[in-house]
C-alpha cells in the first residue's frame, strides 16, 4: 500500500506550491475586497484568479496524493476535496472580513480529522494522506470562495443570500437569486470538482511532466472561470462581470495554446520513454 | 491509478486503538453541539445516522474499476465514489421531492431510499444488458462458487485468467440494497438540515418565514451534497478500489466504515450546524 510508483523529478518541489497556492489565493480572495472599498463591483475578476491559483496547488496535491495508489480512482479526491470544503467555506462567510482565513483555518480543521481517519480507523497507512486531505480541502473551500467572490462581489453570509431584482424602475430584496438561494453554489461546486481532479487524471503516467500538468490546471481553471464569468451576469453589474469575462477568455486562450505546445514538446519526448522503473519492495 | 497496476494492499486489519479514538472523538463532537446549541444534538444524532447509513450501504454496490470495462471482473465499470454519488443523490432528489410535497419523514426518508434503489437497478439491468449483448460475456463470479442467492454455479461460466465479469444475480441485489441504503441516509442528512434551518434561519438573518425557504432548501441540500461525497469517498478508500457485492469477502471491512463514517458526519454535521447557532 504504500509503495510509491511515481517520484517527482526536477521541477518545483510541493512545499513551494503549496505556500505560493495558499499566500497568492489569500491575496486575490482579499483584493475582491477593494469592491468594498470602493463600492464598485470590478474587482469581482480577482476572485477567479483565486479560484486558479487553489485549484494549481490542490491538483499538485492530488498528484502527491495519488501518486501512492490509493485504488480509488483520482476524481474521488476531487469529491472529497470540495465536499469537505464546501461545509467549513459556508460557515465561515459568517465571520465577514476574515471568512477567507477562517475558511482556510476550518477547512485545515476538518480535513486533518478526515486524514486521520482514513489513515488510522480505514487503515490506509499511506505517509502523505493526512497532509494531502489537510490541503484538499483548504483548497475546496478556498476555491469555493473565490467562486463566491467571482459571482457575487463578495464572500460574506449577507452577500451570498440576498439579491437585487428590478421591477419597472424599482429595486427590490430578493433571496431567490442570490449564490445560495438560486444554489449557483452547485454549479460553482462541480466547475470546480472537475477542474481539480482532470490534470492529474489527464497527465498521469510515466510521461508525466510537472509543468505540462499544472499548464492543463491553469487552462480548466480559466475554462470554469469562464462559465462561471458567465453565470456573474445575474447578480453583477454587466461592465463588472464583463471585465471578469474578457480576463477568463484571454487566459483560457493562453494557457490553451501553452499546453498544447508542452504536449507537443512531451509528445516527441514519448520516444525516448524508458521502461517503467521497479520501485522497491514492490 | 498508475502506469504499474499496483494492487492495493491496505490490509483488512481493523485498528482497535484508532477506532476507540474514534468513538471518543465522535462523543466529543456531539458534547461540543450540545454546549453550542443543545436543540441541534438530535438533528446531529440523525444525521449521523444518515452518514452510517451511506458508508454501509456503499459496501453492496458492486464496483468494477477498470478491470470491469475490460470485462476482466464483476462489476459496474466505474469508481466507488462515482457510483455512490450517482446512486445516493438520485435518492436524494426523490427524498427532496416528496419534502417538498410536505410528506413526514419516514415517506421522505422511504422515498429518497427507493430514489437511490431505482437509480442502481437501472444501472445494473443496463449494465448487464451491455456485458451480455455488447461485449458478448456471461455474468459469473470469481469471490464464490455458488451464487448465495440462486445457488448458480459460476465456475464454468468464468473465463480463464479473469476474477469473473459481468453483474451476478448477488451483484444486482447487492446493488439494488446499497441504493437504499445510500439514498435513505442522505435523504435523512437533507431532512435533519432542512428541519434546522427553516426554524432557526429566520431570527438569524431577521427575514421571514417564506424568503428564507430557498435558501434553506439550497444550503441543506448543499451541505447534504458535501456530507454525502465525503462518507462515499471514505467509505471508497476502505474498499480500497473493487468490491464484487455483500458476497466479496471485503465486505467484512464494514465495521470500519461505520466508525469513520459516525466520525465524518458528526464533525461535517456539528459544522453546518453551527452555521445558524453563530
Amino acid at each position: 500500500m504504500t509503495v510509491k510508483v511515481e517520484v517527482i523529478e526536477g521541477g518545483i518541489p510541493h512545499n513551494k506550491i503549496m505556500i505560493a497556492g495558499i499566500v497568492s489565493t489569500l491575496v486575490c480572495l482579499y483584493l475582491t475586497y477593494l469592491n468594498v472599498l470602493t463600492s464598485t463591483e470590478m474587482f469581482s475578476f480577482f476572485g477567479g484568479l483565486a479560484v486558479i491559483a487553489a485549484l494549481i496547488w490542490g491538483s499538485h496535491t492530488i498528484k502527491v496524493l495519488c501518486s501512492y495508489g490509493i485504488g480509488t480512482g483520482v476524481p474521488s479526491a476531487g469529491m472529497i476535496a470540495f465536499g469537505s470544503g464546501v461545509i467549513a467555506m459556508l460557515l465561515a462567510t459568517k465571520f465577514g472580513f476574515y471568512a477567507p482565513i477562517v475558511a482556510a483555518v476550518l477547512a485545515a480543521i476538518i480535513g486533518f480529522i478526515l486524514g486521520y481517519v482514513s489513515n488510522n480507523i480505514l487503515n490506509m497507512k499511506i505517509p502523505a494522506m493526512v497532509q494531502a486531505l489537510t490541503e484538499m480541502a483548504v483548497v475546496g473551500a478556498l476555491s469555493l470562495m473565490g467562486f463566491a467572490a467571482l459571482i457575487t462581489g463578495g464572500f460574506t453570509f449577507a452577500g451570498l443570500t440576498t439579491g437585487h431584482v428590478t421591477v419597472m424602475g424599482m429595486t427590490l430584496l430578493t433571496h431567490e437569486q442570490s449564490f445560495l438561494g438560486g444554489c449557483l453554489i452547485a454549479v460553482a461546486f462541480l466547475l470546480g470538482a472537475i477542474a481539480i481532479q482532470h490534470p492529474f487524471n489527464a497527465c498521469l503516467g510515466p510521461g508525466w511532466t510537472q509543468d505540462r500538468m499544472l499548464m492543463l490546471t491553469a487552462e480548466c481553471g480559466f475554462l470554469s472561470m469562464l462559465v462561471a464569468a458567465i453565470m456573474s451576469f445575474a447578480l453583477i453589474s454587466t461592465g463588472s462581470a464583463l471585465i471578469s469575462l474578457i480576463i477568463a477568455i484571454i487566459g483560457w486562450a493562453y494557457t490553451y495554446n501553452e499546453y498544447m505546445v508542452l504536449s507537443k514538446r512531451d509528445a516527441a519526448a514519448w520516444l525516448d520513454a524508458k521502461p517503467i522503473p521497479e520501485v522497491e519492495g514492490h | 491509478m498508475s502506469a504499474v497496476a499496483a494492487k492495493p494492499t491496505a490490509g483488512s486489519a481493523m485498528n482497535p486503538a484508532a477506532m476507540a479514538i474514534g468513538g471518543v472523538m465522535f462523543l466529543i463532537l456531539i458534547g461540543i453541539c450540545y454546549f453550542i446549541y443543545p436543540i441541534g444534538v438530535m438533528p446531529l444524532i440523525l444525521i449521523v445516522v444518515g452518514g452510517v447509513l451511506i458508508g454501509f450501504g456503499v459496501h453492496f454496490v458492486p464496483v468494477g474499476g477498470a478491470p470491469a470495462a475490460m470485462g476482466q471482473a464483476p462489476g459496474i465499470a466505474t469508481g466507488v465514489a462515482m457510483l455512490a454519488a450517482g446512486g445516493g443523490l438520485a435518492g436524494l432528489f426523490g427524498g427532496a421531492w416528496a419534502a417538498a410535497a410536505g410528506q413526514d419523514a419516514l415517506v421522505v426518508v422511504i422515498t429518497g431510499g427507493i430514489g437511490g434503489g431505482l437509480m442502481m437497478a437501472i444501472t445494473c439491468m443496463m449494465v448487464n444488458f451491455v456485458y451480455v449483448f455488447g461485449m458478448g460475456i456471461p455474468a459469473a463470479s470469481g469471490k464464490v462458487a455458488k451464487d448465495p442467492i440462486t445457488g448458480d454455479t459460476q465456475a464454468e461460466y468464468k473465463s480463464q485468467g479473469t476474477e469473473g465479469h459481468g453483474l451476478p444475480f448477488i451483484s444486482f441485489v447487492g446493488g439494488v440494497l446499497g441504493g437504499i441504503f445510500a439514498g435513505a441516509g442522505g435523504t435523512l442528512i437533507y431532512l435533519e438540515l432542512l428541519e434546522v434551518y427553516t426554524a432557526a434561519l429566520p431570527t438569524v438573518m431577521g427575514i421571514t418565514a417564506t424568503q428564507v425557504v430557498p435558501i434553506a432548501v439550497s444550503a441543506a441540500g448543499m451541505f447534504a451534497v458535501g456530507m454525502f461525497l465525503v462518507n462515499a469517498v471514505l467509505t471508497a478508500y476502505n474498499i480500497t478500489g473493487t468490491i464484487e457485492g455483500p458476497h466479496d469477502p471485503k465486505f467484512k471491512r464494514w465495521p470500519r466504515s461505520v466508525v469513520a463514517s459516525a466520525v465524518a458526519s458528526a464533525l461535517c454535521g456539528l459544522v453546518a450546524i453551527l452555521i445558524v447557532a453563530m
